[in-house]
């Protein structure tokens, strides 16, 4: 009972103080504040990426073994990867062949060309050969019109599917289906338009400025005799069938290169688990440093309200005598010193968060990167701002706490 | 010792001294502020403490206010020996047994009169709609009802020190502790507070209070004066009853 009376007592001192010195109070918020705000739009801005990243990672698929020449993430043994010889559409279609009716496995190749409708022109489109299997790896698939056939890939036709930006870009006001386009010199019909992907961040590829056109029809259009390097993609179904199943590919692909027992293999397998791994850790070293330089910022305010504490200590020193000489005990004065450096800080870390979020929807406006203001991020903030708040405040609330009641009633 | 009787009156002992020193360190100097006093205060009475300045009145009044505690000695209050207790209990002792009228108020200035006078149950642990009761009650006594919201700034001197009384009363201390009551204010407010203390006195209240004027002192039953740490006189004051009588008349 007496602890909470101390408390709300405790409670309402701190406002009165810090309402007493509005600029003050303000001037101290405002370094708690700048802190609040470089930490949250630091965690707002990796959650932003993290999402973008997440998104753009999709259309791998969880349970998809890719079998490619090289590894996707590389640090420095590049060179050792560079003499492999390239995956060949032979090679692809013997892993098509050992996996039918056990898994879909279809394979890709990809280049980039210019694209060209009447008088509209788009440089360096990423062209994908791909095989009528390509929407059960990715779940992309087309918004308008059709996607390929099976009839499509094994008579090598010049049809084509556009990502959404081609078409916006290419057809600004047309219906592209059936109209005829150039890729590189060669014609292709347009005979489907694929779903809106997004998710294009920091230099990942725009999925949506991608043309799709049969495998086939790619090696006869653009696959000179050494340019021909295929990724063959396998979906296992279940993530738990993955690890057979990468097990049985490596088998497999070794058989078709074969391989003796003592040489390594000279093909990569890829997951988009070891590609998200390679980016929580890059990320997460980012991330790191990013919050040590910000919670500087934090620090600082935190010094700030320290500072003013003790300000606020010494100018109340008379008060704390009265206060000790009717019975406050030490842990009352000391509540109330805590009470207002907290109730500083956690009000400059709402007010921060406030501005959080105009910079977030000012951030993501400007659509230079997206950042995401999470509930979670938004909770911490103001935890954390309450510890800042204690911290700060401890010292000089000890200090005011332990005043001899006498000397502090004769102070002047 | 819980209680104890006073063996020529028969009244109960409220404080008792024995020997109480206090030396302060001043640099390398070692200051004899009180050099072994030994003094008995019943309930009920009302005592002036006296004596020029840097006689140890001051000091005195501390170590019985419980806001300082003697380098050697014993002190009991109403059967609690101080000397024993932490902080935190003579926090305790101060809010339930000691209520305190300071020369300079002593008010917190940003609080209203009802705040001011309820924070003795604050501290106490009083709940709030008793605490409410109590501090109005305590307000109404001293005749301040109708202030309840004013600021001490926007009050006389002589109703912040009815104020500083309220405040002393609220939790039915012991003592009231009063250190120069009517030294800030001009002669007819310091005769209304004087008056004030009589009151509470003659309503059963332990009263002691510290002053340097004689016609202060006079009010009181019984006069102690310090001279250099040390009691040089207690004596009853015979005038009080004529006194009281002349201002009646």
């Amino acid at each position: 009972m007496r602890l909470l009376l101390d408390t709300g007592e405790s409670f309402r001192i701190a406002v009165g103080a810090v309402m007493a010195n509005k600029a003050r109070g303000a001037l101290t918020m405002l370094g708690i504040i700048i802190g609040i705000v470089a930490v949250t739009m630091t965690l707002a801005a990796s959650n932003g990426m993290q999402q973008s990243f997440r998104q753009a990672a999709g259309s791998i698929g969880a349970d998809v073994i890719y079998v490619s020449r090289m590894p996707w993430i590389t640090i420095n043994d590049f060179f050792t990867f560079r003499n492999r010889p390239n995956i060949s559409l032979q090679e692809a279609d013997k892993l098509v062949e050992a996996f039918a009716g056990v898994a879909v496995v279809n394979p890709t190749m990809s280049g980039r060309q210019p694209l060209k409708y009447r008088s509209q022109v788009l440089q360096d489109v990423t062209i994908v050969g791909t095989s009528e299997k390509m929407p059960i790896i990715s779940g992309q698939v087309p918004e308008d019109g059709r996607f390929l056939l099976a009839f499509d890939v094994r008579f090598r036709k010049n049809v084509a599917i556009i990502g959404k930006d081609v078409a916006d870009n290419l057809f600004p006001s047309a219906d592209p289906i059936n109209k005829t386009i150039s890729i590189g010199r060669y014609r292709y019909r347009v005979i489907g338009v694929m779903e809106k992907q997004g998710g294009n961040t920091f230099g990942g590829p725009n999925l949506d400025m991608q043309v799709f056109i049969p495998i086939t029809s790619f090696v006869k259009s653009f696959g000179g005799r050494r340019n021909t390097n295929v990724d063959v993609a396998v979906k296992a179904g279940s993530i738990a069938a993955m690890e057979n199943l990468e097990y049985e590919i490596i088998g497999e692909m070794r058989r078709i290169r074969q391989l003796r027992p003592a040489e390594d293999d000279n093909f990569s397998i890829n997951k988009l688990d070891s590609l998200m791994g390679a980016f929580n850790s890059v990320f997460g070293a980012v991330l790191g440093i990013g919050l040590l330089v910000t919670s500087i910022a934090l620090i600082v305010g935190g010094i700030g309200v320290m500072n003013i504490m003790f300000v606020s200590v010494t100018e109340r020193t008379r008060e704390i005598g009265i206060r000790k000489a009717i019975g406050a005990r030490r842990r009352s004065i000391l509540m109330q010193f805590l009470f207002e450096s907290t109730l500083i800080c956690v009000l400059g870390g709402l007010l921060g968060i406030g501005l959080s979020m105009l910079l977030t929807l000012a951030v993501n406006a400007a659509g230079a990167f997206t950042a995401s203001l999470s509930l979670g991020i938004m909770l911490s903030a103001v935890f954390v701002s309450a510890l800042v708040g204690i911290i700060a405040g401890l010292v000089p609330a000890y200090k005011g706490a332990n005043f001899a009641p006498i000397d502090a009633l004769r102070y002047e | 010792m819980d209680s104890h009787v006073d063996a020529s009156t028969g009244n109960e002992v409220l404080l008792q001294l024995r020997d109480i020193v206090r030396t302060y360190e001043m640099g390398s100097e070692l200051v004899h502020a009180l050099c072994g006093i030994s003094l008995d205060i019943c309930r009920n009475e009302y005592v002036a403490v006296m004596g020029p300045s840097g006689s140890g009145k001051s000091t005195l009044m501390n170590i019985i206010g419980c806001l300082d505690i003697p380098t050697s000695g014993d002190y009991s209050l109403a059967g609690e020996k101080v000397a024993d207790k932490n902080e935190s209990e003579l926090a305790d002792i101060r809010n339930r047994l000691i209520g305190f009228v300071f020369q300079t108020f002593n008010l917190l200035p940003r609080a209203n009169i009802l705040h001011n006078v309820e924070l003795p149950l604050i501290y106490g642990g009083i709940a709030r709609a008793e605490r409410r009761h109590r501090a109005e009650q305590a307000l109404e006594r001293v005749g301040l009802k109708d202030r309840l919201t004013h600021r001490p700034n926007e009050l006389s001197g002589g109703q912040c020190q009815r104020v500083a009384i309220a405040r002393a009363l609220v939790r039915n201390p012991s003592i009231i502790l009063a250190d120069e009551p009517t030294g800030n204010l001009d002669s007819k407010t310091g005769d209304d507070i004087m008056g004030m203390l009589d009151d509470l006195h003659a309503g059963g209240q332990t009263v002691i209070l510290v002053t340097h004027e004689d016609d202060v002192a006079a009010h009181a039953q019984r006069v102690l004066c310090l001279r250099d740490g040390q009691v040089e006189s207690d004596v009853m004051n015979v005038d009080e009853s004529v006194l009281r009588n002349a201002r009646a008349g």
